[in-house]
């Protein structure tokens, strides 16, 4: 709130330009949203290296790894010449640009609107100025608009520097991009700036429908590379549209003047209802307008207050019947209750029911671990049991998602993978599909267990100070660092047994192999949920989460999941060979293509190291953070 | 058995209960009578000093209290109590043991009730005393009959399936309390337990601490409320920017710092220093008798306070000189005089 005040100067600071009540409104009421945007960006700047930074690095990323390392596998650009691009690199360009801003777009309008609402409910601070509710909304789209187009400027001159560019005009990617950007980003925020309550509702976002609007719009292969029903959803895509404007200025993609128009028109559509629907929210939600007497998400509370009232009637009808039968055996265990204390246990008081004895253990560490890993799983599973249901599933989606997009969209373009240059003994070719699958499994072990151990511990330790709670008990930090850990794993191994299947079904694994990879895929999460965890417990910002990102991203990108380490010059793949993710693939490429060698146990090794370090940190970490 | 704290000490003298009947010599032959005892506690954060090392005993079954404004050091004292923050000096002991070598150890006797309530959002009411019991390693069987309890204690029978976000801020605070009981806590750390709530809800939670005190809990509480700390507690600590200021029960202290009654007078705000001088003179005067008791007239902002045994005599000679105060008050004296008296400041800013 008091930033608020502090970059408005001349309205609250000082008091002549204040004295005049009445010009001050009617400034407020022209460029207030300009002042709410200020305030945004300014909070940007805060972290406008991390901005820029990843504005400079992403294209020239995603250049070396998709341009030229799958543009090696995808063949010499022969076959872009159609599309009006001298090379593969030339060709997904712009749609790459288009890509990031929709990427950016599904976090800068989720989670800064999650904050002003609910979480540091900035935006009630801004209501009591004399803003609107649209000019705060208004004034966060400017905002973010001015970020995209910043990042597309950059991404254009490193795209011209590469020579991807062949055509003036593709200095207008900036608007397309920033068009599309607030076409897949404004009806999310509308969503969003609806909800009460952040129930896993981000990442069904991010995975129902950021993840395919941005998979199947055709970025890394022309759309009609895929089966009809699935180039639908690139016809929705707003990415989609804005991709195939981008080509269209930066190589002049061959493209009738009406299908032009169909792009700017749908993408400006639907970026002017989403404003006009969000500015309504804002203004329902933050004025004294009721929701009609309906509060957002009362029914679906409802519903599931009944499902909750009927479980809860289930266990204490449980616990009635083995109340019941607990007191018709009750003399003999109050005997044994009466027992003496024992070392490392305290007496019980007397009460109705007797207190068991809690239980602790002694000797080594005692002051850090108390033997209770159960009790912060459990809690975690009856979270998950009281979340929706489809959320926990949602992950699922993910890996399913990237086969279906890749395999299908890019096996058109590469026949087949030779066995020998992805470094596979027995020579023959494997198929494009089989190669990635088991990469895939790696990655999405890798998300998964990153994403619970960064962004939902960062919760638990800063929002809703969960840990804190846990840390008044008897627990110790490492039972609670170790629960969280088993829950990540958890949750991955479910996941991965989901993939498993689909790989299995689709005749890309054979069972024995599955076994083990589904316990490589539970041995890759449990380094990477371990180190996540000990850097998340170092940060003390949602965005410093962007530089977790930034280094996720390339780590998927050089990771030799997509194209095989030997597109690379050896400097190159040195690199890439000391990243975590790159032993994971490998790991599972081995086991998939039943291939071991020496280097199998130095992928085994690597995770081996990672997960001691991690667990050492953050144990020590969480020690200093509870016991200040 | 540790034999080091049975031995009498400096400092252990020093902190002694003032109106305690029994003497030190007979306290100190028992093991453990004590249920926390602290010598020099220090907590630094950089160069601040939040706790400048402070002593004090809190006896088994005893309802004690530390009295003082907001940043004061309570909490940080409480934190340290309850294993969650070292301590940058001096000694701690919860029953007899060190909460920094035996953390898990010393939770598990206590029950916390943290300044924030800080229930699980992602849990019923019913599982966030289950949950809670689940992180002492207690038996599910146990809780499920153990939280009905708790939950008829705690009056939310009615609420055991709603979500946390739909209770009040009272039914939340009940429902935290009813929490940190569900391992039977020997001593219950209550820190600021009714701040914010209103007037009714605050009752109710009074009426609950009560009935613990009777059942025998040790209860450590905060507060800068001192109807609070006078309705609760047998015995205080008034603490100001980390020190001990003076240590008693609410009756002690009030006899010990101030007088029995309490004159407020208000006479406009630029007048009251100007009459303060004035009355002083006038009742100093008058109370050659004594039957007055006037002590002295203190300052603040809005009115002045006359500290007499008889604030009504007070009253009468001030008429009987002529001055007339806008509106006068006579009340008894309370701990919040006892803390203007010892600090200069007002409790509540
Ligand atoms: N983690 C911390 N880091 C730095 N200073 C702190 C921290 N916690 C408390 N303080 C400071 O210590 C002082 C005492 O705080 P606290 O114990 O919370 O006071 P009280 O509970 O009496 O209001 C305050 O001035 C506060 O700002
Ligand atoms: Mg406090």
């Amino acid at each position: 709130m008091t930033d608020q005040l502090h970059v408005r100067p001349g309205i609250e600071t000082s008091t002549s330009p204040a004295a005049d009540k009445h010009a001050l409104a009617g400034r407020v009421r022209r460029v207030g949203a300009l002042h709410q945007a200020e305030r945004t960006l300014r909070s940007m700047r805060a972290y406008g290296a991390v901005i820029l930074f990843s504005s400079v690095s992403q294209p020239i990323m995603y250049i070396l790894a998709m341009g030229l390392g799958l543009g090696v596998l995808v063949g010499d650009g022969g076959d872009f010449a159609q599309y009006g691009a001298s090379s593969y690199l030339m060709y997904i360009g712009p749609a790459i640009l288009a890509s990031t801003v929709a990427m950016s777009a599904g976090i800068e309008f989720t989670f800064p609107v999650m904050e002003g609402f609910k979480w540091r409910r900035l935006y009630y601070g801004a209501q009591a100025s004399p803003l609107s509710p649209g000019q705060i909304a208004s004034g966060h789209i400017l905002a973010v608009s001015v970020r995209f187009a910043v990042h597309a400027a950059i991404f254009t001159v490193v795209l011209a520097l590469f020579g991807a560019v062949s055509s003036p005009w593709a200095v207008l990617q900036i608007g397309s991009a920033l068009l599309g950007g607030l076409a897949i980003g404004l009806p999310i925020m509308a969503y969003v700036s609806t909800l009460r309550d952040e129930k896993g509702q981000m990442s069904l976002i991010q995975r129902f429908v950021i993840m395919p609007l941005f998979l199947f719009s055709g970025t890394f292969y022309p759309l009609t590379n895929l089966p009809g029903f699935l180039q639908v959803i690139g016809w929705f895509s707003p990415i989609w549209h804005a991709n195939e404007l981008g080509r269209v200025l930066a190589f002049s993609q061959p493209t009738p003047a009406w299908m032009i128009l169909v792009h700017v028109l749908y993408l400006l559509g639907i970026t002017a209802g989403g404003w006009l629907i969000t500015v309504r929210i804002f203004s329902r939600r933050l004025g004294l307008e009721e929701w009609r007497g309906r509060t957002p998400g009362a029914k679906a509370d409802a519903r599931r207050q009944t499902r909750m009232a009927a479980r809860d009637g289930a266990d204490v009808e449980r616990s009635a019947a083995e109340r019941s039968s607990a007191d018709r055996s009750a003399p003999e265990r109050g005997a044994s209750d009466r027992s003496a204390p024992e070392r490392g246990e305290r007496p019980a008081s007397d009460s109705a029911a007797t207190l068991p004895r809690i239980v602790f253990r002694r000797g080594f560490a005692a002051n850090y671990y108390s033997g209770n890993i159960r009790a912060v799983f459990g809690r975690g599973l009856t979270a998950i049991r009281n979340n929706r249901g489809v959320i926990f599933l949602s992950g699922l989606l993910e890996p399913v998602l990237f086969l279906t997009s890749f395999g299908l969209g890019i096996s058109p373009m590469i026949a087949s993978v030779d066995a020998e240059q992805v470094g596979l003994g027995g020579g023959g070719t494997i198929s494009y599909a089989a190669f990635i699958a088991p990469a895939l499994l790696a990655v999405s072990a890798m998300n998964g267990a990153i994403f619970d151990s960064t962004w939902n511990v960062f919760f638990k330790l800063k929002i809703t100070k969960l840990y804190r709670t846990m840390m008044s008990t008897s627990l110790g930090p490492v039972d609670v660092a170790v629960g969280e850990i088993a829950l990540a794993l958890f949750r991955g191994g479910i996941y991965a047994l989901g993939f498993l299947g689909v790989l299995m079904i689709g005749g890309l694994v054979d069972p024995l192999a599955a076994v083990l990879m589904f316990f490589a895929a539970l041995f890759i999460a449990l380094g990477f949920a371990s180190v996540g965890m000990a850097v998340t417990s170092f940060l003390s910002r949602f965005q410093q989460m962007d530089w977790m990102m930034m280094v996720l991203i390339p780590m998927f990108l050089f990771s030799a999941t997509l194209f095989p380490i030997s597109v690379y010059p050896a400097g190159v793949q040195v690199v890439i060979q000391a990243l975590p993710l790159w032993h994971g693939v490998e790991l599972m490429r081995d086991i998939a293509f039943w291939d071991f060698g020496a280097l199998t146990l130095v992928h085994i090794g690597y995770y081996l190291v990672m997960t001691v370090i991690g667990l050492s940190v953050t144990t020590y970490r969480m020690k200093k953070l509870f016991l200040r | 058995m540790n034999l080091s704290f049975i031995l009498p000490d400096d400092t252990g003298a020093n902190i002694a209960p003032k109106d305690e009947p029994s003497a030190p010599s007979t306290l100190h032959l028992m093991p453990v009578e004590h249920a926390i005892r602290a010598t020099g506690l220090t907590k630094r954060y950089g160069d601040f000093t939040a706790v400048d090392g402070i002593d004090f005993t809190v006896n088994r079954g005893e309802s004690f209290g530390l009295l003082g404004p907001n940043g004061a050091g309570k909490s940080t004292t409480m934190r340290m109590i309850a294993a969650v923050a070292a301590r940058s000096g001096g000694t701690m002991e919860v029953a007899g043991l060190d909460p920094e070598q035996n953390g898990p150890e010393v939770r598990a006797l206590l029950g916390v009730i943290p300044q924030q309530d800080n229930l699980d959002e992602e849990l019923s009411v019913r599982e966030n005393i289950i949950m809670y019991g689940r992180y002492f390693g207690l038996p599910r069987r146990w809780l499920n009959t153990k939280t009905e309890e708790l939950l008829e204690f705690a009056q939310l029978t009615h609420k055991a399936t709603s979500r946390v976000e739909d209770l009040s801020g009272g039914m939340k605070r009940r429902l935290t309390i009813a929490r940190a009981l569900v391992n039977e806590p020997e001593i219950l750390l209550l820190d600021e337990p009714t701040t914010g709530l209103d007037p009714q809800a605050r009752h109710i939670l009074w009426d609950r601490l009560f009935r613990l005190r009777e059942a025998g809990t040790t209860l450590v509480l905060t507060t800068h409320h001192m109807d609070e700390a006078e309705q609760l507690c047998e015995r205080l600590i008034v603490v100001d920017q980390g020190r001990i200021m003076a240590e008693g029960s609410p009756a002690a202290l009030i006899r010990e710092h101030s007088t029995r009654e309490v004159l407020e007078l208000r006479f406009g705000l630029d007048r009251n220093q100007e009459q303060a001088e004035q009355l002083s003179t006038l009742l100093d005067a008058a109370d050659a008798s004594g039957s007055i008791g006037f002590s002295h007239v203190e300052v603040l902002p809005d009115r002045l306070l006359v500290y007499a045994a008889s604030a009504e005599s007070a009253l009468e000679r001030i008429h009987a000189a002529g001055l007339r105060p806008i509106t006068s008050l006579v009340r008894r004296s309370s701990l919040e005089d006892v803390f203007l008296r010892l600090t200069g400041r007002s409790l509540v800013d």
